[in-house]
């Protein structure tokens, strides 16, 4: 392999690994307060039909990304609703999600199918930098939003493990019942994970029409959602290992094009399994080596009922 | 005493074997006729699709020949759209549309094959057609096109234009209809420029924009700089241009998508099969291929759409002189010898492919870069 192709590689993994982070933030946001959101793949079907729609009314691209997280938000309120307040069970109301984000943006998205539009450019480090061997193309020429999500996934640690507000929001988690005895909102907390956790998961959605491709077609999301949350357990619900479990991901995704335009025989099936494997991988490790649970909320998934206590 | 209502249903249900039995025992007794399809009136047409009609591509290629033929035979064809690719469900479509008169239902997907079967051979009294279809019957005939003759054109343009002397195409996935278009693109290529190397991706999906803007870029990469695009996304169009570099459509004239490297693109006027189909149907005279309706750009219902002056005049000169050839049936990009990328002889000298070859194309050939998976 040659410096060239290490670093055209190198340069095209952030653009597949910013979508995969931002998602699995937001993932990791709702399921530390406990919801388990299934719905990420309608969630972000909704946001890149609007982010495309936004940015071909002659939005800048900043607002049509703004304008596609508001969608991702605005799809995820009927699920956030259900679980939040009237603690409908989570897995049924995900589901319902994907086919209302599915739906509505093939429907909704109809006039704006392939059409091309500027979409967001990178970023204007000096060519010295974005030129740089190996590294340059990699840390310098990529659009705003890659720098974003790695400040998102740092800010979301911090909040989560650092601060009185994070440590309220694990609590709610692992454990409602005991949260709610010692004066914690368990619906407020939950209800403030949803809403930052689904709008960062709408920025991926946006982020793929908007930045990725520069024009929607229906179905375009093509199960990223599914391997976020995959990416959620492999990263143990840590966003800086999320980080980590996003370049691994991604880099994968982006050697395949890459070797088949060298005409190397990919097994493509086997590496399109690669998140999926990683994940299991990582549990079997971490049930070997006896570290149970690692960074999974007590109580995800289900829902927390004062009475039940 | 009145039965308990399980034993009812069951008694229900043994009726409904016992009827599913009649009609099955009926089926071998209506002989399969070699007669032309009697239609039980007037045609009233009909087109199902299995995502929305304007798709800017496949559908959208087929949705255009609807307008054309409702413009040509001053008539109205409604459309479904959105039916799953599955026997239930597409069935059900067409009995809905049966029983409100319509008598040719026209079918747009390969993932048709199955149900638009079974519902022919339920209601031998209509007509069916469906576009890149595998299955046919008395009164059923799929339909595609020998798109590699037009690739083969492409090819020609491709390499006149490549300053690299590196061109790339996108593919979907790794079956017959997308080889032969890969592959009479590589060799149209080669006939310009015998040193021409082809990069061929695919991307394993028909729908995947993101990951086509990546495989492009890919392919920019490695010094490609034309970009021939086998799927409908526009998003190889975008990257192509972003870099500079030349682009090819197909199923659409995409050159919107490319306004500066748009070099032509292959296009379908399945109007040209569709009306001929109609009119028989209307005569009496229909009688389905058995091996489906396999028409060609001398019937006009593949094409290049007009090519750019960015290729060389003489170029465009040798591209029509070409297509000529081709549709005087002279020449066929798969004339052989013709070699596949070990070097082994895949169509030997002096002989032409048949259509078996065709639909079972499984090798790329000498001079691509890539691999069929």
């Amino acid at each position: 392999m040659t410096l060239a192709f290490l670093t055209a590689w190198a340069g095209a993994v952030p653009g597949y690994m910013t979508p995969l982070l931002l998602a699995s933030i937001g993932l990791i946001l709702c399921e530390r307060a406990g919801v388990l959101n299934l719905g990420i793949e309608g969630i972000m079907a909704g946001a890149a039909m609007a982010g495309a729609v936004a940015a071909l009314a002659g939005l800048q691209p900043a607002r049509a990304l703004a304008a596609g997280t508001g969608a991702g938000l605005l799809v995820s309120v009927p699920f956030i609703i259900a679980v939040v307040v009237f603690r409908a069970p989570m897995i049924p109301a995900g589901l319902a999600l994907v086919a209302i984000g599915l739906g509505a943006s093939g429907a909704l998205g109809r006039a704006a199918a392939h059409k091309n539009f500027a979409g967001l450019g990178n970023v204007g480090f000096p060519e010295a930098l974005t030129g740089l061997p190996l590294v340059g193309r990699m840390l310098f020429a990529q659009d705003a939003v890659v720098y974003l999500a790695l400040i998102v996934a740092g800010r979301a640690s911090f909040v989560l493990f650092r601060t009185r507000a994070g440590l309220q929001l694990r609590a709610v988690g692992e454990d409602p019942a005991t949260a709610d005895a010692s004066g914690v909102d368990v619906q407020l907390h939950q209800l403030a994970a949803c809403i930052v956790g689904c709008a960062l998961i709408g920025l991926a959605g946006a982020y793929l029409s908007v930045v990725g491709s520069r024009t929607w077609t229906e179905g375009m999301v093509a199960g990223r959602g599914w391997i976020a949350l995959a990416l959620v357990v492999f990263a143990q619900w840590s966003p800086l290992r999320a980080i980590a479990g996003a370049a691994v991901f991604a880099s994968a995704d982006a050697l395949i094009p890459r070797l088949q335009t060298l005409g190397v025989d990919v097994p493509v099936y086997l590496l399109s399994m690669l998140p999926y494997v990683l994940t299991i991988g990582v549990l079997v490790l971490f049930a070997a080596l006896g570290w149970h649970r690692q960074g999974e909320p007590g109580h995800l998934g289900r829902a927390y009922i004062r009475q039940d206590r | 005493m009145t039965p308990d209502p399980a034993s009812r249903l069951r008694r229900r249900l043994l009726g409904a074997a016992a009827a599913l039995g009649l009609v099955a025992l009926s089926q071998p007794l209506a002989a399969p006729g070699a007669a032309a399809l009697e239609l039980s009136g007037e045609p009233r047409i009909a087109f199902i699709y299995a995502a929305t009609a304007r798709d800017g591509g496949w559908n959208e290629a087929l949705d255009n020949a609807r307008l054309r033929v409702e413009a040509e035979l001053g008539v109205t064809i409604p459309t479904v759209e959105s039916v799953p690719e599955e026997a239930t469900a597409l069935k059900n479509a067409i009995d809905l549309l049966i029983r409100r008169g319509f008598n040719v239902i026209v079918g747009t997907t390969y993932g048709y094959s199955e149900g638009i079967l079974e519902a022919a051979q339920e209601n031998p009294g209509v007509a069916f057609v469906n576009a890149s279809g595998a299955t046919n019957s008395d009164n059923l005939e799929g339909f595609y096109v020998r798109s590699y003759e037009a690739w083969y054109l492409a090819g020609m343009a491709a390499a006149s234009v490549s300053e690299t002397g590196r061109v790339g195409i996108l593919g979907g996935f790794p079956v017959g209809v997308v080889n032969w278009d890969v592959n009479a693109f590589a060799l149209g290529a080669q006939a310009v420029n015998p040193e021409i190397d082809v990069i061929a991706v695919y991307t394993n999906s028909w729908w995947d924009p993101v990951r086509e803007g990546a495989v492009t870029r890919a392919m920019l990469d490695q010094g490609a700089d034309v970009i021939a695009n086998n799927l409908s996304s526009s998003s190889p169009f975008v990257a192509a241009e972003e870099a500079g570099a030349k682009s090819i459509g197909f199923q659409l004239d995409m050159s919107q998508h490319a306004p500066n490297g748009h070099l032509t693109s292959v296009v379908f006027n399945w109007d040209q099969h569709l009306l001929p189909t109609l009119a028989a149907l209307k005569d009496g005279t229909w009688e389905p291929n058995p091996w489906g309706a396999f028409p060609s750009m001398a019937d006009g219902v593949v094409a290049l759409s007009p090519v750019s002056d960015l290729v060389p005049a003489e170029v465009r000169a040798l591209i029509e002189e070409t297509a000529d050839a081709i549709k005087a049936g002279t020449f066929s990009p798969f004339d052989g010898p013709i070699h596949a990328q070990d070097g082994r002889v895949v169509i030997p000298e002096g002989t032409r492919i048949d259509d078996a070859g065709l639909w079972g194309m499984d090798f790329l050939v000498r001079g691509v870069t890539g691999t069929l998976n």
